[in-house]
């Protein structure tokens, strides 16, 4: 009962979330809410995990943790660095590869 | 007795949990630009889930499952606040600007730099949108090193 009441809490946040990465004026503000989708969807695991007296979907939320850290990681270097290789990798003028 | 107690204290912390959740996502959903929006955020990712894996360990007891628990909350909450330090790093560099208050009371989006002379040698490190189509900036500048 007490995770039912967590659950639609969740999903709450997460249509709101939803509702900012398709208005979000700057890609940041897109990132953010994707960054914060990544998170209610764990709770949402582990809730619905809880609330069926199945914890083994954990498991699953583990991995979409280490999935959203990387995720994130690249979507930030690429904003920071222009590419996801290394940086003498980036497109030079004239150069063709 | 016990568990009686436990699981009050698990309701009103999933309770408390939803609350914060909730209050972050509506922040997320109405604040005016980038960086209030990171503030709400972090009020859902920080007290908000720690509130509702407190309660969800709460209900589990010491098995292996709060183990879990607290491995998901730990790294969470770890990359949560490293994404936000370098989001913002990135809309900055980027070229956004917070709103901020000017003297008579009106909200205007501030150039920081012009606030913070110091940040400039930072701020005005290469746009990264720039790098790919033309010239390769170099990946770290100096402190100190003027941007032309």
């Amino acid at each position: 009962m007490m995770f039912a009441v967590a659950i639609v809490a969740v999903l709450i946040a997460l249509a709101l979330a939803v509702a900012r990465t398709l208005m979000g004026p700057t890609a940041f503000d897109r990132l953010l809410a994707a960054n914060n989708i990544g998170t209610s969807a764990i709770m949402l695991l582990a809730l619905f995990g809880f609330m069926t007296k199945r914890p083994e979907f954990l498991d699953i939320g583990i991995t979409y943790v280490l999935l959203n850290m990387i995720g994130t990681l690249a979507v930030l270097k690429f904003f920071r660095y222009g590419a996801l290789g290394h940086a003498q990798n980036v497109k030079r003028d004239g150069d063709d590869f | 007795m016990l568990a009686a107690v436990v699981d009050i204290l698990s309701w009103a912390a999933l309770l408390g949990g939803s609350f914060f959740y909730v209050v972050g996502a509506i922040g997320l959903h109405r604040m005016p630009d980038v960086f209030t929006r990171m503030h709400a955020v972090s009020v859902s990712e920080s007290l908000g889930l720690g509130l509702l894996v407190f309660g969800m360990v709460l209900q589990a007891g010491f098995t292996l499952i709060a183990v879990k628990l607290i491995i998901i909350m730990v790294v969470l909450m770890w990359t949560g606040s490293a994404a936000t330090h370098a989001l913002a790093r990135a809309a900055l560099h980027d070229g956004e600007r917070p709103l901020l208050q000017d003297e008579s009371g009106r909200l205007v989006k501030t150039d920081v730099v012009s606030l913070f002379p110091e940040l400039q040698h930072r701020l005005a490190a290469p746009l990264v949108s720039e790098a790919v189509e033309g010239e390769v900036p170099a990946p770290h500048p100096q402190p100190g090193e003027q941007q032309a």
